[in-house]
Parts: structure tokens; C-alpha cells; sequence
């Protein structure tokens, strides 16, 4: 379990890092944080002629708020995400999906960025980006582009990024106040890959009140996050009682078409994903309420 | 005199081990070392059309590509040590020649400067193959249909070897039954699984005459006894050496086809050779273990007395019969009966050849399996009967008076079941549980509690038995006991210490045995240049009972000669004498005192101060053959809650009462118990290697064979009691597997329970979120009334 | 390439290929083998060793990736001839078998107790170990090693 050998850069400033990306004729993978590239490099799954290794550019990592919208540099370490305070204390739907994400001894060196460009279905940043409405920036020796995330996730391990862009940042709307959250996953042992999952932010018109902001974002259950748009108008303007949530996940039942695989039964990824998609609609209605932390 | 026996001395070995200092097989390196990795088939039948190593050979650093053409004429196939009546063989290479019979078996073992340019040579190897028809399952290989998989051998079909065993009148029992119960169970494959996954170095001397093995094994001398058979030279001119083993269950205690590919790859080369099976490789390349199909039957009185049992046991044993031959499907089939008195029984066993990595040991053998299908059956009975199980358990376990007990197979040495049942309830609070789970219950929790009872056969064992059931090996142990001219103590044995800490119990018996203080024995282990013949090798539980009963022979005839030396430089009899902590006085007297050292000085330096009839060397070599096994027992008691919803299985408690015999350091037994326990989780809940029909493996990584965590396993409250086993002196019994083998069958019990008014019964393993939610669905199509919308 | 390091507080150089990992590179070129490789993907965390006091997977870092860090292995959490209190702890509470595991556990544990000397709660405990893997023990009395060697080290920082 050694690599193949591959040739190596590791440059110093984006601009040089999209030079070599769009110099380069042949495979190049890019390595962000590595935790998924490098044990695909140690299987000799993947055997790119070059590694083009983004850990040196400073200005890719880091976390700003600008104009009510978080900015997170796509090289910033999942770790550093979940520890930061702006995000602790304005999108914590974020951290709380990071704990999620194998072990500290992981997220210590994944980024956001490799996160997201590794677009694994069972993966947890993917799925809180979503419910967070988040965009994402690619960059091109040409010039960037701003894609929402669903635009840019096509399917398992595959995403809208060209051959000669990187990711540069994702960027959040920050939620207005009083919106709560709520995260959910279940994996065989502490730390593996997610079976089902269930990640959602809800807004009240007032406490106490009907609801006037949701979003549910499911993973494990197709190629991508899903996100169903009949969930904001199936519960806006209804208070989040136990009955409007069963509703939802009744039509989740009904809709949902997860796949068999070795491990797991899509009966099975429907059924986990029905109940915590309920459970993290009902947390985050009681963080709307302010009755949670 | 003290005892250091019972204490809870700390581990000799661990400050290296704490602080990076121990050598494990990747940390052996050697002047002019190469690295080998191993080609291995993708596919799981096929015939060989072709290997060009052309390519391979011709990369820088590489030195050598071996294929089963290469292997020296007089080559033998990998034996078995375990030759049951009937057994087939499966001859098989060490490098596959024509033919191979599963994905991963080794068909070329490429050797180059490191194990970088060794995988990069490894993949330029052009291996051609023809598919074959292949067998995925145990049950497809019985088909008539069935691809013969040694049909090259002559076989009319693919089973490998079958076991029948009888006593009592079993089909009167069960006409006359009140109740009879049925199950089909279905065990999964797995494996051992060690951190360390095993490596292999070969050195031979520049002459070629003699070769140095260090390996992961469990089986010193075992090993090298088949290495010089496989490879047609002396034993003698081979020494292997076990490091420090991070970890065996079992799946160490084999003979692996790297073990000879490596050695001639080093011949060939004229270089050390280093193999380390990567982590990928392991769970093709490691033996696997568990997997079987029993259909059982089991007979009861209304009153819950267990009067008969049957089984029809299926063994998938893999592609070839892996060292122990069909051990765990015959143990399996004769433990059948577990810990009750149970008059009648019938027993019939098959082991089959599929396309799979073979299968062979892993903590419990046979036992676990036996116990999940035995325990299930009670439980069957006492929902049929509608009386608690833990009534059907009392009723029939072997009472106290009717010791040694003669089962199906086996002597049961002594035991105090009953009570040791009793002990886990108390322990566990089964009558509180039973009011809180009500509540629960009625809170919509789905809240579950689960027993079994296991007795487990360790101190393997008199050899007579094992040579007359076919095993080509015996089941005593050897120790040699040495004071050295300085008086601090050597003890040599042929045990291997996988972490389990062998060396510390021994240790203990020794200081007890000899009269010093524990720290003054040094515990040599792993070299067959230096320690005595081992039996049966360190597995069965068998260490601390069987070697530590010859060492206490040893360690006493050795302080019979420290008596005599003492007693003659004390001007006494040795009969007056007290011998502690290194020192000889005569009793009453200990203003002079003759120390060890002084005793090792005479006896090696100036013999002139030895009594007439005393040699020099204070040096005593003993064997214990047991007479019979000993029997430790205990239960499992388990509460669990399931979440019906994720499939997900949480402990709320988990008691565990047992009787090992005298315990020889508390500290370490209590550690093997929470390890067994942990195994035996993972094996009801988390761990599979499932296969397609066609017998590709469909797991083989970290992230699809889910090891339990911190977080999954809970914490076991041990409760212990002391029967001593008349047949080891001391009485201690072993201890190595015992949390293993009965765990599966009580979390599952409790999960059942958990999920009975459901309507949930459970019939196989592992019990994944996926499988629960599946059992769930399954129960209420079945009865859609019972589930609550 | 060549790259250096600091390990376990001393200066090193190394010149390595592009592909090799950190894990051989300490265990290969600078003979710290007390960092063990039990999977290479990244899952059981015996590799685990700090990387600027981080714990960070050695089979899944390249070392070129690591050229300036500062490296902290098994083989630096003894000092001047003493065990480190997480050492003894684990010697104590029997949290070692075959000791494979180990090298990963201390340094995982290192790294929490140094941000958490206060910890003293065995589910955080539990959550922050269960990134390693150990086929031994059934965890407890690592949690139990780690449990009290906080209390140690808070004792001995109140002394000294």
C-alpha cells in the first residue's frame, strides 16, 4: 500500500497553482488536505501523473465575514472550521456536521474544500453546505465563477469543476437571527462513513409561532445531498408540531429511492434517513424556540 | 511462603512498548535487506494460462520475481496439522502452480531494494488467467451441479471432511418431548483482525545452509517444523524467531504460504528478505474464521429440562484446509451440548471447499459458534414454553456433584455452574433490569436483556487425545528454568506472547515456585534456538495452564537442587529450610542467610562448595502433558436498547460473572476478558466479510469491516468466583478466549428480547442497523398488528 | 526532494520522493519505528503522531507535505529517563496488550489532555479516542489510563 510515483508541486500563490494546473497535459490530482486522496494514492486507486498540492497557499485558508455572508477559504482545515468562533457562533449547523466527519486525527489535516470536490455521497459537509444554501467559488487562470452547491455536485465523487479550476472558498449566507438547526447521522461504528443522514435549519415568524424559513438537506440516499423543495411550502406558515414533521417524513417515504449496496439496504437508507430527517427538523424547531442550545 | 500468584503484578513488557522501543516483524531490519510484496489472484477460480515476469524483472531494484514454477522440485504442498479421520487434502503452494482457488491466493512474490519499487515491479507482472465455475457459499458448493473444486484431486464433490457423534437415544427423546424447538442460524465469516497484520523475514547464512525465520506466529516450533518439511531441509538448520506480535486471535497460530515464499526468495536473492502483509492484503491473505450454517434441533420437558439435542452443522472452510484442517467445524459439532447435562445428542458435521480465503482459528475456535447455536436454541424453547430462559439455563446445567462429567465428547473437570449463574444475575440486578424494562417498555423504549452461558475448553491438551483424534502435534509444554551465576533467573519457554503478557503469569508461578521475587525472571520467549519445544503452540487457552504447570515442575525441581546447595553451605537439612525472595535460611535462624547468588557462584564458579552428589549447573528442564482439559465457564448478561428507526444498538448494562480456576494475575485476566467481550460485539453487531456467489469478497477495507470503537463497546462490571481444575496443578484454568465465546449469542439474545413484541426473531449475525431495520420490516409484514404505526 | 523536519525537538533532513509517506519516513530513513502502520487508509490510527501538535495520520501525509513541521513521535513523550504520566498511567491501568495500538492512543491523548487538562468526563473521553482502534483491550482501561493521567498531570502542574 506505497504509491505509484507522481510528480509534485507544491506552489506558493493560487495564480501559480492554476498555471500549473492549466500547463499540465496530463492527470493531475490535486491534493487539498489528502485524507481521501492520499489512501486512494496508498491503493493505487488513483495514479496521477502529477500531485499539484494546494497546502502551501496561504491565501486559500481562513474564515471572513463579509455583506452577511461567511467566506471560507476551500484549503482552511475542517479542524479550524469547527473550532472557529465566527462559525461556532453564526453557522453552527457547521461544526456540529464536522464532528461528524471521521476523527480529529482527520480533520486536523481535510479541508472544506477537499470536502466538497470529493463530493462522496455519504459525506457530511456536502449535505450541511446544502442546507445552508451555500455557493461555491471556482477559480480559473481565466477568471471565477460562483456556483450554488447543488450546481456544483453531479453524482458520486463527481462535480462541475473544470479541468483547469480549483475551489477557492465557500461561501454561506449567514442565517438570520433565531435560526435553528439541527444535524443528524447514523454510521456503524463512531466515525465511519454515514448509512443516512438528515441536516436542516428552520426559522419561526416568532416564538411560538409558524414556521417561515426551512430547509432539509438528506445524505446517504442518492449520488448527491438531496434537497426536497416541497419541504419549505409543505411546513411554511404551520407551526412545527410532531404532525406537520410526521407528514414530511411520510412523503419522504414515499419519495425517497436510495440503492442497495454491499453494506446497506436502500429499505434500510429510507427508513434512517424518514427518521432523521423528523429528528433534525424537531431539533431544529426547538432551537427556533430557543429551547436548545 | 507469599504468593505472587494472584497478584496484580504490572506488565514486565510495557515501558518498551509505552515508549516505541519494541520490535515488531516491520521493525526487523537487516544489513542488505530487500523487501517483497506478493501478486496475489483477482480472481476466485481460475486456471493459470500464463505469468511473465519479464517486464516486472526488468525494473530498476528489483531482484528477484517468483512463480510457482520457480519453486524447488522437491517443494511440498502447505500441511496441515490437524488430520481428522477422512479429512481430504488440498494441496496448494506456497506459490500457486496451474490453478488458483481464491482471490488472493499468492502466485508471485517480487523482490526488490523497497517495498515502493517492489509494488510498482509487482504491478508490471502480467498474470493471465482463464476463469472458472466458482463456489461462493457453503451451500452452493453442495449442489449437485456444483463446480468441483478439486476435481483435479478426484474429488465426486466438495466436502473436505464430516464428523458424526451420538450418545443417549435422541430420537426417543424427542418423541417424547414436550417441546421441540428448530433454528436455522447463520454465522458470518470474519477474521481475527489484529492491529498488526503478520510479516515474514528470511536470512540465510552465506554458505545458504542455515536460515533465520522471524514470522508473526503463534507456533514457534510448529512453524518451523513445517517450514523444514515444506522446504525438504533439516529442522536444525532453520531457527525461527517471533518478535513482539501486536496482536494473534488466532489467525497467527497458522502456517502461511509467505512463510516458505519469503525464505526462498531470500535464498534465490542471497539477501535478507522482508515481507509485511499490508492491511489491504489481510483480509485476503489472513485466515478467516466463524463462518457456518447450523440447523438445530433441541428437546424439552414441559418443566424446561433440556432432554435432546440434534445439529446438522455446514463449515464453509474456504478454498483449503488451512493448518488446523476442519478443527472449528469438528469443535463446533462436539461442543454442541455447552455446559448442560443434556443425556442425548446428535451431532453431524460437514466442512466444505468454496472459493474463499480459507478459514481457520480465531479466539474460541468451534466454541462460539456451538454456544450462539445452543443458547438461541434455549431461548426458542423458553418463548415456546413460556418460562424465563434463565429456568431452562438452571435446569439443566451440569450440577456441582455429577463432576468430572463425560458430555458428547469431552471429560468436564469441575464447576459450580449454578452458582456462577446466580453471580451474573445478582451482578447484573436481572430482577431490577426486568421492572425497569417493563417501564421502559411502556415508555415505547425498546429495551432488551439477554443471558447465555458459555463453558469453554481450555489447557489443550492431553496429547494422547489429540494424537488419536488425528492432531499431529502434542499437547504438552516444555520449560526450562535456569539460575544464572549472579542469581537472577531465567525461564525458557516455547509460548509466544502476543500481548496477551504471557511471560508475567509465568513469571509469578515461577517467584512462587522457586523462591525469588518476580523481578529477578527474565521470561525468554520466541527462539527456537533457545527455548524448549512447545506442543501445541500458544493457542486453546493453554499457556498459563499447561506451561505454567511445567514450569512449576521445573521451578521445583530446580528448588529441590537450590535446597540441597543451600542447605550444604548452611550446615542443615534442606527439609529445615525456607526459601524466599532469592534467599535460603534455615527456619528460625535467619541471621545466616545463603542468597542465590551465592548458590549460582557455587554451582557454575566454584563447584568446589557444591555437596557431593549435586552436579554443576543449576539448570531443570520439565513437561506437563495434561491429563485431561480444564473447564472455565461463565455468563453474559446484557442489556441493550435498540432504535428501531437507525437499527442502532446501545448498551445500558453488562455484567459478566466467570470462573477461570485460580487466577494468576487479576490484572491480565480481567484485560483478556474486556478483549473477548469487545471480539465477541464486534462479531454479534458490526463485523462481516460477505462474498458474492461467485466468491469474490465484496469487503476489504477499514471502512467497510467496521472494528468497534470506544463507543460501541460498554463497559463490563466482572464478576468472578474459583473452582479449581483438579487437572492443571494450581488449578487454574485458561482464560484466552473466554470473553469471546459467549458474548455473541447474549447481545443478540438481547436484542431479540428488545425487539420481541415486535415479533423480531433472530436467527443470524451480524446484527448491523441494516439488518435490524430489516428484521423489524420483516416482523411487521408478518404481523402488521403488533407494530404501531 | 529534500525536506526537513523537526522531531521530537531536534532538526533533521531527509531526502525523500515525492510519495513517500510521513509514517516511512520516520520509521524507515530516521528509524522511530515506535509509530506503527496498521491500515494505511487512514482508519485505526496507529500512525497517529503530532504534526505541530496535531495529531495527524503519518500513512496519510506525504512527507514532502510535512517539509517544515514539527514532528512529535512515541519516541518523544518520554523524558530525561521518565515515563510521560499518560506512559505510566497506561502502565498502571493495564491500557496496553500487545501494545501495537499504543503509540497512536498516547499521542491522541497527549494532544487532548494538553487542550483539555481539565477533562475529566468518560464520554469526552471516549469520543476523543475513538479515532484508534485497539483489538485488545475493549477500550475501558485506556479510558481509565487517560482519566487519571489527567488528574495527575493537573496535580503535578498545582505542585510544580
Amino acid at each position: 500500500m506505497r504509491p505509484a510515483p507522481f510528480d509534485y508541486r507544491a506552489p506558493d500563490t493560487l495564480d501559480e497553482a492554476l498555471a500549473v494546473l492549466g500547463d499540465a497535459a496530463d492527470d493531475v490530482s490535486v491534493l487539498a488536505g489528502g485524507q481521501s486522496l492520499v489512501p486512494m494514492l496508498n491503493m493505487r486507486i488513483a495514479r496521477p501523473d502529477l500531485v499539484l498540492d494546494l497546502g502551501r497557499i496561504a491565501e486559500l485558508t481562513g474564515v471572513e465575514r463579509r455583506n452577511g455572508v461567511l467566506r471560507i477559504g476551500a484549503m482552511t482545515r475542517q479542524r479550524a472550521v469547527e473550532t472557529d468562533p465566527t462559525v461556532r457562533a453564526q453557522l453552527p449547523l457547521l461544526p456540529a456536521a464536522l464532528r461528524h466527519v471521521a476523527h480529529l486525527a482527520i480533520r486536523t489535516r481535510g479541508t472544506i474544500g477537499g470536502s466538497l470536490v470529493h463530493a462522496d455521497p455519504s459525506a457530511e459537509l456536502p449535505a450541511a453546505v446544502a442546507a445552508l444554501e451555500g455557493r461555491v467559488e471556482l477559480r480559473a487562470a481565466a477568471g471565477a465563477r460562483v456556483l450554488a452547491l447543488e450546481d456544483f455536485l453531479l453524482g458520486p465523487l463527481m462535480t462541475a469543476r473544470a479541468p483547469g479550476e480549483l475551489l477557492a472558498a465557500v461561501e454561506i449566507p449567514v442565517p438570520a437571527p433565531g435560526t435553528g438547526w439541527g444535524f443528524a447521522e447514523v454510521a456503524s461504528t463512531h466515525g465511519a462513513f454515514a448509512l443516512a443522514g438528515a441536516a436542516a435549519v428552520l426559522r419561526l415568524d416568532r416564538p411560538g409561532g409558524v414556521v417561515e424559513h426551512v430547509r432539509l438537506t438528506l445524505l446517504g440516499v442518492a449520488g448527491t445531498p438531496v434537497t426536497p423543495d416541497w419541504v419549505a411550502p409543505a411546513l411554511a406558515g404551520r407551526p412545527p408540531a410532531e404532525e406537520a414533521l410526521a407528514e414530511v417524513g411520510a412523503r419522504l417515504r414515499d419519495t425517497l429511492e436510495p440503492r442497495d449496496d454491499a453494506q446497506v439496504s436502500a429499505a434500510y437508507r429510507r427508513r434512517a434517513a424518514v427518521e432523521l430527517a423528523v429528528r433534525v427538523l424537531r431539533d431544529a424547531a426547538r432551537r427556533a424556540e430557543g429551547q436548545a442550545p | 511462603m507469599p504468593s505472587w500468584v494472584g497478584k496484580s503484578l504490572r506488565r514486565r513488557e510495557d515501558p518498551e512498548l509505552l515508549t516505541g522501543q519494541a520490535r515488531f516483524i516491520a521493525d526487523i531490519a537487516r544489513p542488505g535487506m530487500l523487501h517483497a510484496v506478493f501478486v496475489r489472484s483477482p480472481r476466485p477460480h481460475a486456471r493459470i494460462a500464463s505469468i511473465d515476469v519479464s517486464a516486472a524483472l526488468a525494473m530498476p531494484g528489483v531482484h528477484a520475481v517468483l512463480t510457482g514454477d520457480d519453486l524447488p522440485e522437491a517443494t511440498a504442498p502447505q500441511p496441515c496439522t490437524h488430520l481428522y479421520a477422512g479429512q481430504r487434502e488440498t494441496p496448494y503452494h506456497c506459490l500457486a502452480k496451474d490453478r488458483v482457488r481464491y482471490a488472493g491466493e499468492p502466485v508471485a512474490i517480487v523482490v526488490a531494494e523497497n517495498g515502493y519499487l517492489a509494488e510498482d515491479a509487482a504491478d508490471e507482472v502480467d498474470l493471465e488467467l482463464e476463469p472458472l465455475p466458482s463456489v461462493g457459499s457453503a451451500e452452493a458448493a453442495l449442489a449437485d451441479d456444483a463446480p468441483r473444486i478439486y476435481d483435479d484431486c478426484g474429488w465426486p464433490d466438495n466436502v473436505v471432511g464430516e464428523f458424526r457423534s451420538e450418545m443417549g437415544d435422541v430420537d426417543r427423546a424427542f418423541d417424547e418431548a414436550d417441546a421441540v424447538v428448530h433454528e436455522r442460524i447463520d454465522i458470518q465469516r470474519l477474521f481475527a483482525c489484529p492491529l498488526e497484520t503478520r510479516g515474514v523475514v528470511a536470512e540465510w547464512d552465506p554458505y545458504g545452509d542455515e536460515l533465520t525465520l522471524w514470522t508473526s506466529s503463534q507456533i514457534l516450533h510448529i512453524a518451523r517444523d513445517l517450514l523444514a518439511a515444506v522446504m525438504g531441509i533439516a529442522e536444525h538448520r532453520i531457527r525461527v524467531i517471533v518478535p513482539r506480535l501486536g496482536g494473534g486471535f488466532g489467525c497467527k497460530f497458522h502456517f502461511y504460504p509467505e512463510e516458505p515464499a519469503t525464505a526462498l526468495a531470500a535464498r534465490v536473492t542471497g539477501r535478507p528478505v522482508r515481507w509485511v502483509e499490508d492491511r489491504l492484503e489481510s483480509f485476503l491473505a489472513t485466515v478467516h474464521a466463524r463462518e457456518q450454517i447450523v440447523e438445530a434441533s433441541m428437546a424439552l420437558r414441559a418443566d424446561g429440562t433440556i432432554t435432546g439435542v440434534k445439529a446438522e452443522i455446514l463449515g464453509d472452510m474456504g478454498a483449503a484446509l488451512h493448518t488446523v484442517g476442519y478443527g472449528p467445524v469438528w469443535l463446533t459439532s462436539v461442543m454442541m451440548t455447552n455446559a448442560y447435562a443434556i443425556p442425548n445428542a446428535r451431532v453431524h458435521a460437514r466442512a466444505v471447499i468454496t472459493n474463499k480465503t480459507p478459514l481457520g482459528s480465531y479466539r474460541g475456535w468451534g466454541q462460539p459458534q456451538a454456544n450462539f447455536v445452543v443458547e438461541r436454541l434455549v431461548e426458542r424453547a423458553a418463548q415456546q414454553l413460556g418460562i424465563d430462559s434463565v429456568d431452562v439455563r438452571r435446569r439443566s446445567l451440569i450440577p456441582p456433584d455429577r463432576f468430572p462429567y463425560k458430555g458428547l465428547h469431552h471429560v468436564f473437570d469441575s464447576g459450580r455452574y449454578e452458582n456462577c449463574l446466580d453471580l451474573a444475575l445478582e451482578t447484573l440486578d436481572y430482577d431490577g433490569w426486568r421492572a425497569r424494562q417493563r417501564e421502559l417498555r411502556a415508555a415505547g423504549r425498546h429495551v432488551g436483556i439477554g443471558l447465555s452461558f458459555y463453558v469453554e475448553n481450555t489447557a489443550l491438551g492431553p496429547s494422547k487425545l489429540l494424537n488419536a483424534g488425528g492432531v499431529q502435534q502434542g499437547g504438552y509444554d516444555i520449560s526450562r528454568v535456569r539460575i544464572e551465576p549472579s542469581g537472577d533467573v531465567t525461564v525458557y519457554t516455547g509460548l509466544c506472547d502476543m500481548g496477551q503478557g504471557i511471560t508475567n503469569p509465568l513469571a509469578q508461578i515461577c517467584a512462587d515456585h522457586l523462591g525469588v521475587h518476580p523481578d529477578s525472571v527474565t521470561v525468554v520467549t520466541g527462539d527456537t534456538a533457545s527455548c524448549p519445544y512447545t506442543g501445541y503452540g500458544t493457542g486453546a487457552s493453554r499457556g498459563a495452564t499447561v506451561g505454567g504447570a511445567s514450569l512449576m515442575k521445573a521451578a521445583g525441581a530446580l528448588r529441590e537442587r537450590v535446597a540441597k546447595i543451600a542447605a550444604h553451605m548452611l550446615e542443615a537439612s534442606p527439609d529445615d529450610l525456607v526459601i524466599e525472595d532469592g534467599r535460603a535460611w534455615v527456619k528460625g535462624s535467619s541471621s545466616s542467610v545463603v542468597t542465590f547468588a551465592d548458590i549460582g557462584r557455587a554451582a557454575y564458579i566454584r563447584p568446589i562448595e557444591l555437596p557431593e552428589d549435586v552436579e554443576p549447573g543449576l539448570e531443570t528442564t520439565a513437561a506437563f502433558d495434561p491429563p485431561q482439559m480444564a473447564w472455565p465457564y461463565g455468563v453474559n448478561a446484557v442489556v441493550v436498547e435498540v432504535d428501531v428507526d437507525t437499527g442502532l444498538v446501545s448498551f445500558l448494562d453488562y455484567a459478566y460473572a466467570h470462573d477461570c480456576g485460580t487466577v494468576l494475575n487479576p490484572l491480565i485476566v480481567d484485560g483478556q476478558i474486556h478483549g473477548g467481550i469487545a471480539q465477541g460485539i464486534g462479531q454479534a453487531l458490526f463485523e462481516q466479510l460477505p462474498y458474492d456467489e461467485a466468491g469474490n469478497p465484496l469487503f476489504g477495507t477499514f471502512m467497510d469491516y467496521s472494528l468497534p470503537t470506544t463507543m460501541e463497546v460498554p463497559r463490563p462490571r466482572l464478576a468472578h468466583q474459583e473452582t479449581l481444575s483438579p487437572n492443571i496443578p494450581g488449578g487454574a484454568k485458561g482464560v484466552g478466549e473466554a470473553g469471546a465465546i459467549g458474548s455473541p449469542a447474549a447481545v443478540t439474545a438481547a436484542v431479540e428480547d428488545a425487539l420481541s413484541p415486535l415479533g423480531v426473531r433472530i436467527s443470524r449475525t451480524p446484527l448491523t442497523p441494516s439488518e435490524i431495520v430489516r428484521l423489524v420490516e420483516e416482523a411487521a409484514a408478518r404481523a402488521p398488528e403488533r407494530v404501531p404505526a | 526532494m529534500r525536506i526537513a523536519l523537526t522531531v521530537n525537538g531536534r532538526a533533521v533532513q531527509a531526502d525523500v520522493e515525492a510519495r513517500r509517506h510521513l509514517a516511512d519516513v520516520l520509521r524507515e530513513d530516521l528509524g522511530l519505528r515506535g509509530t506503527h502502520l496498521g491500515c494505511e487508509h487512514g482508519v485505526c490510527g496507529a500512525c497517529t503522531v503530532l504534526v505541530d501538535g496535531e495529531p495527524a495520520r503519518s500513512c496519510l501525509l506525504l512527507a514532502v507535505q510535512a517539509d517544515g513541521c514539527a514532528i512529535t513521535t512515541v519516541e518523544g513523550l518520554a523524558a530525561d529517563g521518565r515515563l510521560h504520566p499518560l506512559q505510566e498511567a497506561f502502565r498502571e491501568h493495564h491500557a496496553l496488550q500487545c501494545g501495537f495500538c499504543t503509540p497512536g492512543f498516547l499521542l491522541t491523548a497527549d494532544h487532548l489532555l494538553r487542550e483539555r487538562p481539565d477533562l475529566d468526563d468518560e464520554a469526552e473521553i471516549r469520543e476523543a479516542l475513538a479515532g484508534n482502534l485497539c483489538r485488545c483491550t475493549g477500550y475501558h482501561n485506556i479510558v481509565d489510563a487517560v482519566r487519571d493521567a489527567a488528574a495527575r498531570m493537573r496535580e503535578e502542574a498545582v505542585g510544580g
